[in-house]
Order: structure tokens, then sequence, then C-alpha cells
């Protein structure tokens, strides 16, 4: 509202102010016009896959289909087919578990955040972004579910009226907190996305060239033609449902820390747990958009979208909570120092110079040590470089939650009931299978629907400040 | 046109290329007397909603309204589960935990909020799967901006429609059907959004008065089937119409045993019981080694935390712990105590303090600690000729 646009082109003054922030700076390389975005967006869902994208969905779905041979086996074998023991009772399935909910957390933050601080770079990928988020909690579900042994009961732990006389859902209890978090995550990141994509739905109906298509779409896109009485009330909706996401997120991730920091194991209960794993969610979730981002903006022909400028600004976010992270691994080893319990001193001692000190420091090289290099300019803008640095920050964000998780329980109070533990095959297996769940469901997501918010970018084409 | 007014003043629309145009001839259309009816935008266009004379939507407040009905739920009923139907005490928290109930009802608000405002956004901007669209504009999605408006009065379009030219339209035509919408639909107007939330006060109504419904204990929870799941059973002590005697309970048939196979003791507790136990009872065990071993493991395990493992009053518990002093069983008052007495209190307790153990011991085990006592009180008066000195124990104190 500060200026429209003839005064941001006319005026020198405004027209300086604008520079110096970036404005004048587009946002959509290419000059393009409303026409072209369109043809340009909606392409890939109108046009045959290339061979190269079958070839990706054949390598997913296989590893789509080892994961579910092992979690079959898990569950008609049970879970011995785990490496898990009487010390290590916690280890492979909720490392992941917390990984894939930490990788959602970036579309939420890109879609809701970055909304309600008007950050308008954010059109090109938040569609993309969000749907990353909604894979990843799906994959991040299954691991607690595959856990119960019995999934057909995981209805139990719902509060739902029962014929067992009065029994409820332990509402004290952060596991359950944790299923109410997730749950509530998933269906408001999913209402968001779907309410963001109305527009383009309606755009792809108009272009539908088969009825089935069409009609599919007729059902979806809500009968939308534009009008802006309901542009106003969308537009009403879309901030009211970023301003509920924006707690949302960082409620999820805090409910996911407290399984831990509510508990009495030295190493996992510590009052800094919950903003540093929202950090670390960030941080991670950054990363993974960054690595599906560049693969998708040059294997779809979408760089002029998803320019450079857009790599930079979610590198500096990779940089600025990777340093976050960094600064909480120092304070968790000064709050052990300080608190003067021998036990809580000696797993981090342990934690770093122990018997999986090779996982410790795997994860301070990956995530400490390498979004270092976001300093340099000539990183921050070279693909190639990003995504290296996105994978190794990816890898140190998994062994994160590994060390939390393992080096915390493995040497319990006493000595004797000391454990090493290591994950099996079938273990391994359904990490790879989530990983096909996601990049699977992914691949079919840009092929179905338009990757980019069409309608969003459409608006900042011009990139003026209304 | 004909002499004879039309039922509705004609309508025309026209598209431009550029958001600021339209926005341009929204503005223009109005001041010159015309009813802008809607805009068809790609985008949403900012400033479109002040030229069109909009108000600020009213869904915030139903947002709020949800909210408040998310969280009322959630509270409600983690209140009522956790501390009235189903009061477990978990973890050594309190069954109100306020705090501990923070995390959920934060959820259900938020989940609540957003899927309520959703549905109240979908109910008044009239969204539902539609397989034929109506005033759905050719290009209105893709790149053109389109406006729909009815003429003024006494206006005839060929002019209106110079005007608009002159705007910039790349298009003008008038619109031969009666579709559009006038005005804010009624779910948008304040008795349109009183209507929706009446409709939820029921279900709202309903969910927050359960915790204070006044529900009978004995019952079960709402199931959801009968069936094998609440089966037709009877408490041992409700009376029966069928089974002999009129209660459900039955006696055992005669001569049956007990599975410890011990008749009854034809005791009572109490110390007029316990002297008639002295008199009355022999120890039916003889002193061997192999009693005097199990007596000795019985007694240490159970009785010596409070007696002392000599008896001599040195337990661990309670007088190190400045606790009462339990009577000294090596002590003459005890000594000359018969056995049935000791067993009568080994079994019932004793007057003072110490609880019986018949549940706990078997009773050839409550007889080999009388024997193993009597050893004790045997080994505490060999190396003095006389009896060890009794310390404070009141007179006549039984064990």
């Amino acid at each position: 509202m500060a200026h429209d646009g003839e005064a941001l082109t006319g005026i020198g003054v405004l027209a300086g102010e604008a520079e110096r922030y970036g404005h004048n700076l587009p946002l959509i390389d290419g000059n393009k016009s409303y026409h072209q975005v369109t043809e340009e967006v909606f392409a890939p869902t109108e046009r045959h896959p290339p061979l190269r994208w079958w070839l990706a969905l054949a390598v997913t779905l296989s590893m789509l289909g080892l994961g579910v041979w092992a979690a079959t086996q898990t569950l008609t074998r049970g879970i011995g087919t785990w490496g898990l023991n009487r010390t290590v009772g916690w280890a492979f399935d909720i490392t992941n578990f917390v990984f894939w909910v930490g990788i959602g957390h970036a579309g939420t933050l890109i879609s809701a955040i970055l909304f309600l601080f008007r950050q308008r770079w954010r059109t090109s990928i938040n569609r993309a972004a969000e749907a990353m988020t909604l894979f990843a909690v799906m994959c991040a579900g299954t691991f607690p579910i595959i856990h119960m042994g019995r999934p057909w009961l995981a209805f139990w732990a719902t509060p739902y009226p029962n014929s067992r006389g009065s029994l409820w859902v332990n509402f004290k209890s952060p596991l359950l907190w944790d299923v109410v978090a997730i749950s509530t995550y998933f269906i408001i990141s999913l209402t968001f996305w779907y309410i963001g994509l109305l527009p383009d739905l309606a755009t792809q109906r108009d272009r539908a060239k088969t009825k089935l298509k069409r009609t599919i779409l007729s059902i979806f896109s809500l009968g939308w033609n534009g009008s802006n009485r309901t542009w106003s009330r969308y537009e009403t909706v879309y901030m009211l449902l970023a301003g509920l996401s924006t707690p949302l997120v960082v409620s999820v991730h805090t409910i996911v820390s407290m399984d831990f920091a509510t508990s009495v194991i030295p190493g996992w209960h510590a009052t800094i747990f919950p903003p540093y794993f929202v950090v670390g969610a960030v941080f991670s979730g950054f990363a993974m958009v960054l690595t599906l981002m560049i693969i998708a903006r040059a294997v779809m022909g979408l760089k002029e979208y998803i320019t450079t400028r857009h790599l930079e600004a979610m590198t500096k976010v990779v940089l600025a909570t990777g340093m976050i992270v960094g600064m909480a691994y120092a304070t968790e080893f000064f709050t052990a120092w300080y608190s003067g319990n021998p036990y809580e001193r000696y797993v981090f001692l342990n934690r770093a110079l122990g018997p999986y000190q090779w996982a410790y420091w795997t994860m301070v090289g990956c995530n400490v040590l390498s979004p270092q290099f976001f300093w340099f300019r000539k990183v921050r803008t070279t693909p190639w470089m990003i995504f290296i640095l996105t994978i190794f920050v990816n890898i140190g964000m998994w062994f994160e939650r590994f060390v939390i998780i393992v080096t915390s329980l493995h040497r319990d109070y006493l000595p004797s009931s000391w454990a090493m533990y290591r994950p099996t095959f079938i273990e391994v297996a359904i990490l790879i299978g989530s990983f096909g769940l996601f990049f699977t469901l992914f691949l079919v997501f840009t092929r179905v629907l338009p990757m980019i918010a069409a309608s969003e970018v459409k608006g900042v084409l011009k990139n003026v400040e209304h | 046109m004909s002499s004879t007014e039309p039922p509705h003043r004609s309508r025309f629309r026209a598209s431009f290329a550029d958001p600021e145009q339209l926005l341009g001839a929204v503005k223009h259309l109005r001041a010159a007397g015309h009813r802008v009816l809607d805009t068809y935008t790609p985008f949403p266009v900012h400033g479109m909603d002040e030229a069109m004379g909009l108000r600020p939507s009213r869904l915030p407040r139903a947002c709020l309204a949800f909210a408040a009905l998310g969280l009322a739920i959630a509270g409600g009923f983690q209140i009522w589960s956790s501390a009235i139907d189903y009061p477990l005490r978990t973890g050594g928290k309190p069954l109100l935990a306020i705090p501990a109930f923070i995390p959920v009802a934060f959820e259900l608000t938020v989940l609540l909020a957003g899927l309520g405002v959703v549905a109240s956004f979908f109910v008044a901007a009239r969204m539902r799967p539609r397989l034929r669209v109506p005033d759905l504009h050719p290009g209105a999605n893709d790149d053109q901006f389109i406006l729909a408006a009815e003429l003024g009065a006494d206006i005839q379009f060929p002019a209106v429609a110079r005007e608009l030219m002159g705007l910039g339209a790349t298009e003008s035509s008038l619109l031969l059907d009666d579709r559009f919408q006038r005005g804010d639909s009624f779910w948008d107007r304040p008795a349109g959004i009183g209507a929706l939330l009446l409709a939820c006060l029921p279900a709202f109504l309903l969910l927050v008065s359960v915790p204070f419904l006044n529900r009978d204990f004995q019952k079960r929870n709402l199931a959801w089937d009968g069936g094998m799941g609440a089966p037709l059973s009877a408490q041992a002590y409700d009376a029966s119409g069928v089974l002999p005697g009129g209660q459900v309970l039955q006696s055992p048939p005669p001569g049956t045993l007990s599975r410890r196979s011990e008749a009854p003791l034809a005791f009572a507790p109490g110390k007029a019981e316990a002297e008639r136990a002295g008199r009355e009872l022999q120890n039916p065990h003889q002193p061997t080694q192999a009693r005097f071993n199990r007596g000795k493991l019985v007694y240490e395990r159970v009785c010596a935390t409070c007696h002392g493992r000599e008896g001599d009053n040195n337990g661990s518990l309670i007088v190190a712990r400045g606790a009462f002093a339990p009577t000294v069983l090596v002590s003459p008052v005890v000594r000359d105590m018969p056995d049935g007495r000791l067993f009568h209190i080994a079994t019932f307790g004793g007057p003072t303090k110490m609880k019986g153990y018949g549940d706990l011991l078997s009773r050839e085990d409550r007889w080999q600690v009388v024997l193993y006592i009597r050893e004790l009180q045997k080994a505490a008066a060999k190396p003095a000729a006389v009896p060890a000195p009794a310390p404070a124990t009141p007179t006549g104190a039984q064990p």
C-alpha cells in the first residue's frame, strides 16, 4: 500500500529507495507476459513426461518397494527384525520420524512466515515447498505407525468412545501431544496447500483438453472464476491460514522435542530442546527445498522462475539457522558442564569422544562447518555448489537426530546396561523406502499439478509494491 | 431499445490486458454512475476492493469463533476425561494438570480455526464442486482482466464502449443473460455469520456440557457397539433371580478344600483370643536344623527390620530412625509367653503397632519363626546367667 506502480517507476526518490531495497530487481527473469507464465507453468502437466522422468520414477518406485518389503517383514516377523535392545529401545525409526518432520517445516515457513513478512520472492517456490511438507509429513507418519508393531490398532492413539469402561488416552503424555500435533499439522498444511492451489486448478480446468481431466478439475476447483469478490475473501482466508500456520509450525517441532525433553534421560532433559529443534527443522527443511529446487529448475526448465536470487535468499536462511544450530550444540555442552551433574557431563563427553564419536563429528562437520561456505557470494549463487552443501546439511541433520537419540540412550546409568546399537538391513531399507515414497510423490506432483503458483507469480511479475 | 423498460438495466463487460487499466476503468465507471458488479482477474488486483466499494470480509470473525470452539472442546474434554471420567494418576502429576493440557488445546484451536474459516469461505463465496462454472469469462484465469457492470440510468451502451476503449479496453460487449449475482452473499452478511454460528451452537453446547452432566460412574462409557464388547455381566453380590440362594455369588460345594489346604484358624484377632491361643495351641513342629534354617531366613527377611537380627530391638528401620521401639523379643516378657500366643501375634498382629502376617507367611513358616525366636532367646540368655535387661518397654506391652 506504500506506493503504487506509477510512483515507483516515475518518481526518482521512490525509485532510488526501491533500488536500495532491491525492489527494482525483477523476481522473475525473462520479461514474461501473463500468458507466457500460464503456458510455461502448466506445460509440464500437459505434455507426456520425458524418458528421464520415467527412469527417475522407476528408481524411486524401486526404493519404495524395498521399503514396503521391509515394513512387511517388520510387521509379520515383529520388531525383533530391528537392531533395538533393552537399552536402546528407540533409535532408527524415531530418528527418521524427527528427520522427516523437520524437512516438512521449511514448506510451512516459506508459505506462511515469509508470506506474513511479505517476502515476495517466495511465490516461485511456495507451492513446491508446501507439497514437500505434505510428502515429508507422510513419510514421518509411517515410522511411528510401523513402530507400533500392530498398526491396525493405531486408532488407539485417539480418544474415541470405547467399550472398555472409562478409558481415555493420557493427555499429559508428550507422545499423545505428538499425535495431535502431527495430525493437525498435516491437515492444516494440506488445507493451506489446497486453498493456494484453487486459482491454478481453475486455470488448469480451463485449459483441460480431455473431458475426464476437465471433470476432475471442475470438482476440485470449486467453480472458481476469478471473481474479485472471491479473491477478496480468498486473500483474507489465505492470510488467516498463514497466521495460524506460523505458530502451528513452531508448536509442532516444539512438541516433537518434548518427546525427549520431558523425559529424565541425560542428554534429552534440556530446556533448550524446543528452540533447538525448531531451528534445526528450518535448517534441514530449507536445505531440502534447495536440493529439490536445484534439480527441478534444471530438469524442468524453470530457471527463469527459480532464479539464483531465490537460491541465494534461501542459502542465507541456511547459513543463519546453521549457525544457530551450532550455537545450540555449544550451549548443550556448556549446560552439561555448568549443571555439575556427572551423568549429564558424561553423556556429552561420551557423545563427542565415545564410541559414536564418528556420528557426532559427522554432524558437526555437516551442520556447523559446511554452511560456512555460504559466506561467499560465489558459493551462494552457484547451483552445483549449493546442491553439494545442502546434501551435506541433510546428512548432518539426519545424524543430529541419531546422535541425540542413540548416544543419550546407549550408556544407561548402570554400566551393566550399556549397549551398542546398530541398524539392521530391515531398518535401513525402511529409511530408503521413505525416501522412495517422498520422491515418488514429488515426481508425480510435478507432472500432475502446477509446480509453481502461477497466480501468485503473475501478481509479482512487475514487482511493484502495492 | 424498445420503449418498454427491460426488467433489469442492461449489463455489459469489458476486457483489459493490464490490471492498472482495469482498476482505472472500475473507478471511472462507478464515478459515472454505473454499477460495477464484479471483476474477474487471474490474480487479486490490489486496490480493487476499495475501487469496487467492497467492505472488508468478516471471515476473521468466523475464524475467531471456530478457534474459541476448538479451545473449548479441547479444554473441556481434556479436563473431563483426565480428571473426572478417568482419573488415572500418571507421572506424579495432578489429575487436573492444566499446563499439560496446553499443547493439545493449542493444536485443536488451530485445527478448528483453520478448517472452520475455510468452510466459512466456501459457504460465503458459494464454492462447491461445479461442472458448469457460473460467470466464467475466457481468459479470466489466464491473462485477461475483465469487469462486468450494469448501465447507469439513461446511458446508452455505445457511449460507454467508446469510453472503455479510451481507457484501454481490448474488447467490450453487452451481456444478454442475467446471471450476475448482486451484492454480498447471504453468508457474508452479519445474519449469515450469525446463522452459521447458531448452527454450530447445539454441538458446541453439547460438547461443553459433557463434563458437567451428572454421570453414573457405575455405567460404561458410550460405546459404538454392544455385542461382545458389553456382555450381560453380573457382580458377585448382585441379586439373582435364577441362581440358588437368590445371589450371584455361590458358596463352594460342601467338603471343598482351599488350595493351601489349611483349615481355617479357630481364632479371631485381639488380646483375649491371643491368650486363648496361648493356652490351646502347641507348636506342631520339632526344632530341626532345616526348620531352624527356614525360620532364620523368614525372620531375617520379615521380622528383623523392626525387631533386630538378634531380637534385641536393634533393627535397621524403626529404632535407628528414631521412631517407636518395638517389643524386645529376647526380653523375659516374651520368653514367658507360650508358643501359641506368639503364633497368634505373628498371624493377627500385636495390640499396638505390629501388623498381622497371616496372609503373607504360610502357617508353617509362622510356626518356624516361633521356633527361631525361641533359639534367639536361648542364645541371649546363655552368656549372662541373668536375663537380659529389657530396655524401655512399657510393662505388659505386647509385641
